[in-house]
């Protein structure tokens, strides 16, 4: 035993400090890179936040403007096609724009005094519930909902009011790097493609160049068919609501299209503010019924379910309204509303894809089970 | 720079070019200049080691391939099986042709021999291209349907040819018996 501990201390005092000095350079080593991997991780983070809107934008433009480059493309080379798409595009725009400009002031400068007056309505309704239920439910009387009701107004328009030059340095931003983005995709679209396709091994490179074609075939479909599908709803409901005495009716039809793109959801935020005015300004008479027949009735059931969904979107994209959910509270956590805007669609990007693979997969399954069986007899 | 080796060097490059190389497959033998541009656009260039699976039974197949270098060994079977070798092919040669337009399960495995350079044409290209360029898709497929006729009544000759031989067999058969 004495032996074993002297031959130990022995062992010891050389070899402890060196095996101290070892530990502690490993640590050290561990700290720095797990240190540098983290810097690094969030660096990616920031690139990914700061290039993640453009980019989508800029995908989405791309996937809607390439069947009308592919068209031109049979008649000029492909910049210049894009060139021509470009052109176009930018003259609807400035129409857009151009009749949109006055609606859009208005809207602001009344806006101001407006917004004030709806709250204030709402308080007004919300006070008489509360005292028509405080009647029945004594202890509801505890929480003052009229007073948050209140403060959440003013709290959203002070925060409007604060964003909104924020959000226009944004936008000015977007406006340059957009076009630009959108115009290599549409240039580059399929090399891009086809250099990712081109990493995949030689043994998967055939599955994966198909699987390549087709998600993507799906996915300008999806992205296609539900672009269309709200600038239709928001130019019926623009449309309908112009016919009343509605005011700002472009920027109520503007607002229901933009929703339209979350599903379930949207169509309920985005008639809100329009019924909201028609009731204060215009009371409960003919023509408040006929904006709630419009936005439930017409646009929604009429145009959206019976008209385009079929046309335009094939039910494959659909998800279930749990998964709605979850989407738009986990997009909204990330980036905010427009986060809710695009959880969706990104949901349905990832499911349509993975669908595209499994009946793939299932498409080739079948004959080889028969091959099999055939070796068998 | 002397012009003459300039000119030399220029040859060599153009007779090395993917383009040259299509062109001279029956196939694309009917291309123009510009068609066989496009074409050289969609086609896929891949250099496999020696001993490397191309593909397998059963795959899923969704496009045809030219060697463009080394050989390549066609067979049916496969691990538990003897491997049955139907064809050895070398530089010019091409397969898996009858998977470019119809969605089918590869019929016989490939395996490249020694390290070989591949080029692959897909069905999602072709796709493609119908879209963009209709007029070169309708050529390539034209050339595409001759080859294709080509080896459908090769094969049904050499199957009267066999149902002949066994008609014999059996006839030469019954007299014996």
């Amino acid at each position: 035993m004495s032996n074993f501990a002297q031959k130990h201390r022995g062992w010891t005092r050389a070899q402890v400090a060196l095996a101290f000095l070892v530990l502690m350079a490993a640590i050290a080593c561990g700290l720095a890179v797990y240190s540098s991997a983290s810097s690094l991780i969030v660096l990616s983070r920031e690139a990914f936040s700061v290039l993640f809107l453009p980019l989508l934008l800029s995908l989405v433009l791309a996937f809607l403007l390439d069947p009308l480059v592919t068209q031109l493309e049979k008649l000029f080379t492909r910049t210049g096609s894009i060139f021509i798409v470009y052109i176009l595009t930018l003259m609807l725009a400035s129409l857009a724009v151009l009749w949109l400009t006055p609606h859009w002031q208005e809207f602001w400068s009344n806006m101001g005094a407006d917004f004030p007056r709806y709250t204030e309505q709402v308080i007004v309704g919300l006070k008489n519930v509360i005292s028509a239920l405080h009647d029945r439910f004594p202890m509801v009387a505890q929480y003052d909902l009229p007073a948050k009701v209140h403060s959440w107004g003013e709290q959203l328009m002070s925060a409007v009011l604060a964003e909104t030059p924020q959000s226009a340095m944004k936008v000015g931003g977007l406006l340059v790097i957009v076009p630009l983005f959108t115009f290599f995709f549409l240039r580059d679209g399929r090399s891009i493609l086809r250099a990712c396709v081109t990493l995949a091994p030689n043994r998967h490179f055939e599955m994966v160049r198909d699987l390549s074609y087709l998600v993507s075939r799906q996915l300008s479909h999806f992205v296609r068919g539900r672009i269309i599908e709200a600038v239709i709803v928001g130019l019926v409901v623009g449309c309908g609501l112009s016919l009343t005495d509605i005011r700002y009716a472009p920027m109520l039809g503007i607002f229901a299209g933009v929703t339209n793109l979350i599903p379930y959801i949207g169509p309920i935020i985005g008639m809100v503010p329009g019924i909201l005015i028609a009731f204060v300004d215009l009371g409960a008479g003919g023509q408040f019924w006929w904006i709630v027949i419009l936005y439930i009735l017409i646009a929604q059931v009429l145009i959206d379910n019976f008209i385009l969904i079929p046309i335009l979107i094939s039910r494959v994209a659909n998800l279930h309204p749990l998964m709605v959910f979850f989407a738009i509270i986990v997009g909204g956590k990330f980036y905010g509303v427009i986060g809710m805007i695009i959880g969706v669609p990104i949901v349905s990007v990832i499911k349509i894809a993975m669908l595209e693979i499994r009946t793939y997969r299932r498409t080739f399954r079948l004959p080889e089970s028969n091959l099999e069986g055939e070796r068998l007899h | 720079m002397d012009p003459l080796w300039t000119n030399i060097f220029r040859k060599k490059l153009d007779e090395e070019s993917l383009a040259f190389f299509l062109k001279h497959l029956p196939i694309f033998s009917e291309l123009s200049p510009r068609a066989l541009q496009i074409l050289e656009g969609i086609v896929h260039v891949r250099s496999y080691k020696a001993n490397e699976t191309i593909f397998e039974e059963g795959d899923p197949g969704s496009g045809m391939y030219m060697i463009r270098s080394g050989t390549v060994k066609i067979f049916a079977g496969g691990q538990n099986n003897a491997e049955n070798e139907l064809a050895s092919l070398a530089v010019g040669d091409f397969f898996g042709e009858t998977t470019l337009t119809a969605p089918a399960p590869r019929s016989a495995s490939a395996r490249t021999i020694e390290a070989t350079e591949l080029v692959g044409l897909f069905r999602a290209d072709i796709l493609e291209l119908a879209e963009k360029h209709p007029a070169v898709c309708s050529v390539i497929f034209l050339g595409l349907t001759r080859i294709v006729s080509e080896r459908l009544q090769a094969a049904s000759l050499e199957i009267r040819r066999l149902k002949k031989q066994i008609g014999d067999y059996t006839a030469t058969e019954g007299i014996e018996t």
